[in-house]
């Protein structure tokens, strides 16, 4: 196990997970050219500070579904680094042993149950584990995230009722960065997110600062506790903002998808741009961590033949 | 359907979208309904500026609802429109089933003749560069297991212009069409287009008289590579066919090429098991057993969902190399045929740095 610097205090710890995360994606994008990971990447540059502030708030025995865009869940539910770099690399040593890339991360060791690569598919096993959860008598909670597009789909709604008329321990959690792909929420989206889970009887919350991992945090520890009391589900939505192109290591400004203004309006209230004194701080041992997973997956060995067949049944 | 005499070069995805456009401008029926269709990217450009060439009411993006955007595309069916659905993998077709095997599928037959739902479903394979296990499923024996269904499978340009335009004037019914993106961006020759019968069948693209090589999609180009490579290396003389409509093949043109050569093999993009390859087995097991004078060969994906790595991928694909081998395995009776074979293990490398024109 690492062991993580000492903090000042609660906020530089939060500030060290958002900046681990960043300085993550940041080094895929340097080695993307260089094709040593050839797998698509779905960065979550911009939206740290919702994973770094949900993951706070629970314990690795509580459990998490996410979607393709989910490097900064791992990191934050403490999911092994150099597992994940080694992942990425399509190395027999990652953390699917090669056979998940960037779209399939998990860390069950840790909670992180599974990401998927269909929209809004891992949002009923949630609400199954919730299922399992009660019947098990169990004191864990489970956490679904999943994206604004993800409530376009007839799933999510099917997994909201069940969630709430079986009253289970599972917290929704909707990363609204506006966009699926190219598509902006109102060419899709006929309803409010928020007042639409609210119509299944769930406690609502909605949270405009996804920048902000303290407002993040102390949010979803209360709704955490909550969970934990009631038994019953909870949905949160936050706003937030991608930085770069859904897919990839570009951008979408120049295509004239979405605005710079918008992105420099985000950036301006963005901890991880602002605070420069605490990016110098943590910057250099955040960075040797990098480069220790980056050896560990250029030196592990490539799944061989016997991989192959492995694992299938 | 206009006739071309010209041998152009044209790419997979010029061919895709000159139907695209032409359906859109000849017919006021057609609408395209589908994910990401009026973006900037249009499903690899086969859509790209159609939204502001026709309007938003005949190119329209949709929510991302698979299972309902299906079925309001065949309820638009069942009252005049001639609906064009894209999903930029084929993969996200799956969560649609229940609307085209439950509905679709049977919305004629059901109700004794009743209605017609014509549509046409355009569905990407991806393939390669870790696209891993839900993003590049070939998935076309779901759908040609099904009656009601008709299930294409594009392996050139020239396909494409024959079929798209034919599916959509004079198919009442649903369509799947499987387009693979590995192609894209290749070129083709373009010969005179077959407009004497329907495309909703197969085609035989060479003719040989040592083995029968029976393939979709991008295996046809496969197939013909390799077949370039024995008739450059050695005597082996190969016939290709295109399996192309996989749901109504041309049974008479398999078994006829069959009985010639009396040797098969099929190659497709998918597992094995209960999909084309074991299909066309039947087929020739069922008709004329005796025609074979040694055991089938078929090539397709390993049994087992797609790895990411691309040490595993390259294993994963059956490439030039395995299939130039198993032809002249399968012709010359021995495994030590001792004809050179391309040394080619990645079938996504080369595509990378050759584009054709095939
Ligand atoms: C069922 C299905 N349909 C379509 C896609 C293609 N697709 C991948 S991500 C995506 C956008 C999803 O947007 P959202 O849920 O808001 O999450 P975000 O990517 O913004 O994090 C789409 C349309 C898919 N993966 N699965």
């Amino acid at each position: 196990m690492k062991t993580h610097p000492v903090f000042a205090d609660s906020y530089e710890e939060l500030f060290y997970k958002a900046l681990r995360i960043r300085l993550f994606e940041e080094r895929i994008i340097d080695l993307y050219p260089s094709d040593k990971i050839q797998s698509p990447v779905h960065l979550s540059i911009g939206q740290e500070a919702v994973a770094v502030g949900v993951c706070q708030a629970l314990k690795p025995s509580d459990l998490l579904f996410c979607t393709y865009r989910s490097h900064a869940y791992y990191l934050a539910k403490g999911g092994n680094m150099p597992a994940m770099m080694a992942e990425l690399y399509g190395k027999v040593t990652g953390c699917g042993r090669g056979k998940a890339g960037s779209m399939h991360l998990a860390a069950p060791e840790v909670g992180l149950m599974g990401c998927s690569a269909v929209v809004a598919s891992t949002i009923p096993h949630a609400v199954g584990a919730a299922l399992a959860a009660k019947i098990q008598k169990q004191d864990r909670v489970i956490v679904a995230v999943f994206g604004d597009g993800a409530t376009d789909e007839g799933v999510y709604h099917e997994s909201l009722n069940f969630a709430a008329l079986h009253q289970l321990p599972v917290i929704f959690v909707c990363e609204n960065n506006g966009w699926a792909a190219y598509s902006k929420v109102s060419a899709r989206q006929a309803y409010s997110i928020v007042k639409h889970a609210g119509v299944y009887g769930i406690p609502t919350m909605h949270i405009p600062e996804g920048y902000d991992f303290v407002k993040v945090y102390e949010t979803f520890a209360d709704i955490v506790t909550q969970a934990q009391r009631t038994r019953s589900p909870y949905f949160v939505e936050v706003q937030m903002f991608r930085y770069m192109e859904h897919v990839g290591v570009g951008d979408d400004y120049r295509q004239g998808i979405r605005s710079r203004d918008e992105l420099e309006a985000w950036q301006a209230r963005d901890p991880l741009m602002i605070r420069k004194d605490l990016v110098a701080k943590y910057t250099p041992a955040v960075q040797s961590e990098i480069d220790a997973a980056v050896r560990y997956a250029e030196a592990s060995p490539w799944p061989g033949r016997d991989e192959l067949l492995k694992d299938v049944v | 359907m206009t006739s071309s005499n010209t041998s152009d070069v044209l790419t997979y995805r010029e061919a895709v979208f000159q139907t695209m456009h032409a359906a859109l401008r000849d017919d006021p029926r057609v609408i395209i309904i589908g994910q990401g269709v009026d973006d900037h990217k249009g499903i690899f450009g086969s859509t790209a500026g159609l939204l502001k060439e026709f309007g938003p009411h005949r190119v329209m993006d949709t929510p991302l609802a698979e299972e309902g955007v299906t079925g309001i595309a065949l309820g638009a069916a069942l009252n005049g429109l001639y609906p064009i659905q894209t999903h930029i993998r084929a993969d996200f077709i799956l969560p649609a089933m229940n609307q085209i095997i439950n509905l679709a599928a049977k919305y004629k037959y059901m109700f004794g003749g009743r209605f017609q739902v014509p549509m046409l479903i355009r569905v990407v394979i991806g393939r390669s560069w870790g696209q891993g296990a839900q993003h590049s499923q070939s998935l076309q024996s779901l759908f040609a297991h099904v009656p009601g269904l008709v299930v294409l499978m594009m392996s050139s340009a020239q396909t494409i212009l024959e079929s798209y335009p034919y599916v959509i004037r004079h198919h009442p019914g649903p369509v799947i069409a499987f387009e693979h993106r590995l192609m894209y961006d290749l070129k083709f020759h373009m010969n005179e287009l077959r407009v004497d019968h329907s495309p909703l069948t197969s085609f035989r693209i060479r003719t040989g008289k040592d083995v029968t090589i029976v393939a979709t999609s991008i295996m046809v180009m496969e197939a013909v590579r390799a077949a370039e490579h024995l008739a450059k290396y050695s005597d082996i003389d190969c016939e290709i066919i295109d399996l192309h409509c996989v749901s109504h093949p041309d049974t008479d043109m398999i078994l006829k090429s069959v009985s010639k050569t009396g040797k098969l093999v099929i190659a497709d993009t998918s597992w094995k098991a209960y999909g084309v390859c074991a299909e066309i087995c039947r087929l020739v097991c069922e008709k004329a057993p005796n025609m074979l004078k040694a055991p089938v060969v078929t090539l397709g994906m390993q049994p087992a969902p797609c790895p990411t790595a691309k040490s595993l991928e390259d294993m994963y694909y059956p490439n030039l190399m395995d299939l130039t081998d198993a032809i002249a395995r399968l012709v010359k009776n021995r495994s030590n045929h001792g004809i050179p074979l391309p040394d080619e293990k990645s079938m996504a490398d080369v595509y990378k740095k050759f584009k054709g024109p095939f």
